[in-house]
């Protein structure tokens, strides 16, 4: 069947081609190089145009090509005085190219029409420098002086290239990690071979590129940079004031305060995959948590405070990878509050909400940093798994006082065609207070919207007697309805049940002005109410935070 | 005895029979354009072409000491392979038939990326560091025109019918629009405003500009996309009004976007924070932001996920493009610098070109496994192509 249709196209394709026969013509020509030497022998191809619009089939091997087909290639050569000619041309547009070995392809289009049709065609040297076995242009074909012309020319241009570009043309060297195979007799061979062992070395090799001055002075800071210990600073300003709004007349009310922060963090890369990270910071100032009571924290940087205007240790670790990066190992001074129950849109005291009840889950119990070893697998899977132990007192005498264990679980999430949404779970264990003590809880927040993510905190600890329990709520408003593009704000509610009795409520919004990509400014208010404790109070806290990081 | 009109005849009739009875046909001599990966070796300065089926290197094409190509393209005809050489300011045009370098013109300043009108009539060579583009009519394999008035070119994207072309430029916020039948400049749409507070940060505006890289088509041509990476955001152009119509906020600093092959998503790799947004289409609003590596330089589509390079970690992460969720990572090695890659036309393998080791990575989409070519491959491997690939592009 199949070659019944092809001889039956065959027959129609020779009606036309009859058809063609009575309105052909000749094209012709002589092909020369620039300065009008004759080339013999040059290849001459006559290739027909699609008409315009036509959809563009790639050529391939076995495309059939026939006579009259768009893309139908017709080759001859050029006689030894460079002259060549196509008989039967039927009109139309065409290519006409010249190939030649030594000289650049020359290829111009040419519409034929019913009479016979004379084309010069011109070639160019085509130079490769640092080609092997380029063929010089046929003997007697092209003169020495012409020769001679077209490479002065040529040197001239690359002179030119050279001064407008300044670049470096020295060859580059590199250092490579290669694996070769070393025999019993130390002799090194770079495919396997009978008996020899493979073993990793490094080789330097030698490549021809160039750079330009700038991207080799780019390179080298570049790299001295890589070698370097990173320094940053971060530092924090503040400011709160109080107003009683439930109960008698306290210390509190009326009075402004402000606490001030500054970390000074190093990044060192020690070996593969594995960094030294220290954080020193020095706290000086009154927050509102020395004359206001409450639950939790209402300046989440108090934490942090030991003496007023001494710099303290706050973390310092070493971090390293293993199994293909999957599992993850830190161990020194460590905060375990930056790697369990964690949350998008309330965790970071430096940008978001400044309540540490909106920060962290005092379910967690760890009250201040300490010697600690964490483990998380990552597998980038949406899975993630932790475990983490770490001392949290302040003055210890050994390592196991007051020593808390961490596990946790975690989830990424799109659920109802939502976005991301991280869901967390963790348990904690831990012998403060002379007692075995355990608590656990939940930590998710879950994007709603690309603007809108939603946050909620639980978690519940045995207390002396019964349990204490901790709530909180919050959302995010980010990449839109904002007055700046990188702004961001948001507003929380917490809930902490003692057991003993003792509750607190406090609420807070913030907007965060995003200024420069190193400084930002956000407005707080706060308002907690602690009930069931001694005088039960309330206060109204506005405040200010500016923000600066290097 | 015989007229050429009477030979004419014979020859026809003659061929016709042969055809039928014998089977034979009339083939172009050369490789087979469709079933080779195009490999820019930039450090040895040639093009390798390696067969899909066998992977090993059918051909090469030396094109000087210190060219230093940068971007690979075959033209939509199959009949040529052009590159730009970076270190030499000239285009190269290689025949694809005879894997002869047939051309080389002089263009402008450190050409990059490139790109053909779909009737492969033009070849756009971009020159970012002279601000212009030149026009190389594969017609006369001339250079007929430069077009300038740019800001750093990086990428060029013609509109399926040719009428119109579409040029991000890196260091500035706008993308040009040029006229083809004319190749001028026609008008240049801002994506967004730089926000007021940026006069208190000259330290990150003033300091170095991250414009757009590459306004990207949907597969009806009605609309691009196109990632600022200094603003943060995606503009959708109406490119039958050329004018923004949508901003959609991204993570920080995406490098470019990159369609999915369905039409349904695209992905921008936010290298400010290391994530990458997933942007639905239809809703034209980010349907996730997932947690990606550093330095990424592309994603490719296929099997049903997205793949990110990240180029210093050496992994390859994967993202699950029916739930939206990680979906793991592929560890390439260590110590080494990845590059970009191309996805073939099944949209089942990966040639990912990793320029360290001088090898290119074909990873299996569906099973995430992965083979290290070396055996061929030149120095420094900074990119690969497949013609017709949905996932042709360079860094």
């Amino acid at each position: 069947m199949d070659r019944f249709r092809v001889a039956l196209g065959g027959v129609l394709l020779l009606l036309v081609s009859t058809a063609a026969a009575a309105q052909t013509t000749s094209v012709s020509g002589r092909v020369a190089n620039t300065q009008g030497g004759v080339i013999s022998n040059a290849a001459v191809t006559l290739r027909l145009l699609p008409p315009p619009g036509a959809p563009v089939m790639p050529r391939t091997p076995n495309m059939p090509t026939m006579p009259g087909m768009a893309g139908a290639e017709r080759t001859t050569q050029a006689s030894a005085d460079g002259t060549f000619s196509f008989d039967q041309v039927a009109p139309g547009q065409y290519i006409l190219q010249v190939d030649f070995d030594g000289f650049e392809r020359s290829s111009q289009a040419i519409t034929v029409a019913n009479q016979p049709q004379t084309v010069a065609m011109s070639l160019q040297p085509l130079e490769i420098p640092g080609a092997e076995g380029v063929a010089a242009p046929a003997a007697g074909s092209v003169t020495d002086t012409q020769a001679l012309v077209v490479r002065i020319k040529e040197l001239e241009q690359r002179i030119s290239d050279l001064e407008s570009s300044t670049v470096l043309s020295e060859p580059e060297t590199r250092v490579k990690r290669i694996e070769v195979y070393v025999d019993p007799n130390g002799n090194e061979h770079d495919q396997p071979v009978a008996g020899a062992k493979k073993t990793v070395t490094y080789r330097r090799e030698r490549v021809y590129r160039r750079q330009t001055i700038n991207e080799k002075i780019e390179e080298a800071l570049a790299d001295a940079e890589n070698r370097n210990v990173k320094l940053g600073v971060s530092a924090t300003l503040a400011t709160q004031a109080a107003r009683r709004t439930q109960g008698p007349h306290g210390d509190a009310d009326g009075h402004a305060y402000q606490l001030s922060s500054a970390d000074l963090f190093f990044t060192a890369g020690l070996a593969q995959y594995t960094m030294f990270f220290a954080d020193v910071v020095g706290l000086s100032g009154a927050p509102p948590d020395t004359e206001i009571p409450s639950i939790t924290l209402l300046n989440s940087y108090t934490a942090r405070l030991v003496h007023q205007n001494e710099l303290n240790l706050r973390e310092a670790w070493l971090r390293t990878e293993v199994f293909s990066q999957r599992l993850s190992l830190i161990a020194g001074r460590v905060d375990l509050t930056n790697y369990f129950d964690r949350n998008a849109v309330a965790n970071d005291e430096t940008t978001q909400f400044i309540s540490d009840a909106l920060v962290n889950n005092p379910m967690l119990g760890l009250a201040v940093n300490g010697t600690g070893v964490v483990g998380v697998i990552d597998p980038k899977n949406g899975f993630n798994f932790k475990v983490g132990f770490q001392q949290s007192s302040a003055n210890p005498t050994n390592l196991s006082e007051s020593a808390y264990t961490l596990g946790e679980v975690g989830y990424v999430m799109t659920p109802f065609s939502l976005p991301e949404g991280n869901y967390r779970v963790w348990y904690r264990h831990d012998n403060s207070d002379h007692r075995q003590r355990s608590g656990a809880g939940i930590s998710i927040d879950q994007k709603l919207t690309p603007v809108f993510t939603l946050a909620a905190r639980y978690g519940q600890a045995d207390a002396l007697p019964g349990r204490d329990h901790f709530y909180s709520t919050g959302f995010q408003i980010a990449n839109g309805a904002v007055v700046s593009p990188l702004d961001t704000w948001g507003a929380g509610y917490s809930q902490t049940e003692l057991a003993a009795g003792r509750k607190e409520k406090l609420a807070e919004g913030y907007y965060n002005f995003h200024l420069s990509e190193r400084l930002r400014l956000s407005f707080h208010l706060q308002h907690v109410i602690d009930t069931n404790a001694p005088g039960t109070f309330g206060y109204l806290l506005p405040g200010v935070r500016l923000q600066a990081s290097f | 005895m015989f007229n050429s009109r009477s030979l004419t005849i014979l020859c026809g009739l003659v061929l016709a029979v042969c055809t039928a009875f014998l089977g034979v046909r009339l083939r172009a001599a050369g490789i087979d354009p469709t079933s080779v990966v195009m490999i820019v070796e930039r450090d040895s300065n040639d093009i390798a072409f390696m067969d899909i089926k066998t992977n090993k290197i059918v051909g090469k094409v030396f094109l000087g000491n210190n060219v230093n190509p940068h971007m690979v393209m075959m033209s939509p005809d199959g009949r040529y392979v052009v590159t730009g050489g970076t270190r030499a300011n000239k285009a190269y045009i290689i025949d694809v038939a005879t894997l002869k370098l047939v051309k080389v013109i002089p263009v402008d300043i450190a050409p990059e990326h490139l790109s053909f009108s779909p009737d492969s009539r033009w070849y756009y060579q971009g020159n970012p560091q002279g601000d212009s583009i030149a026009v190389i009519d594969m017609q006369s394999l001339t250079k007929i025109k430069t077009i300038t008035g740019l800001v750093e070119p990086l990428n060029v994207t013609f509109l399926p019918d040719g009428s119109k072309a579409y040029v991000g430029n890196y260091g500035a916020h706008w993308v040009g629009v040029i006229d083809v039948r004319r190749h001028e400049l026609l008008k240049k749409i801002d994506v967004a405003q730089v926000p007021g507070v940026a006069k208190l940060d000259p330290a990150k505006y003033l300091g170095e500009i991250k414009g757009i890289n590459y306004a990207a088509p949907t597969t009806d041509g009605k609309y691009l996309y196109a990632a600022d990476s200094d603003l943060g955001v995606v503009g959708k152009i109406d490119t039958r009004e050329d004018k923004v119509i949508k901003v959609i906020r991204v993570g920080p600093d995406p490098w470019r976007i990159y369609m999915s092959h369905d039409g349904k998503y695209a992905i921008t790799p936010n290298n400010g924070d290391n994530t990458i947004s997933i942007i639905d289409l239809q809703a034209d609003k980010v349907a996730a932001t997932l947690e990606a590596g550093p330095n990424m330089t592309g994603v490719n589509y296929a099997a049903g996920k997205a793949f990110v390079i990240s180029s210093t970690s050496g992994f390859v992460y994967v993202y699950d493009m029916k739930t939206l969720r990680p979906a793991g990572r592929i560890k390439v090695g260590t110590n080494v610098q990845l590059e970009t890659a191309t996805t073939d036309i099944a949209d089942e393998k990966l040639y990912l070109a990793d320029s360290t080791e001088n090898a290119v990575v074909i990873i299996d989409a569906k099973t995430q496994q992965m083979t290290k070519i070396t055996e061929g491959i030149g120095q420094f491997p900074w990119g690969t192509h497949i013609m017709d690939s949905k996932d042709n592009y360079c860094h």
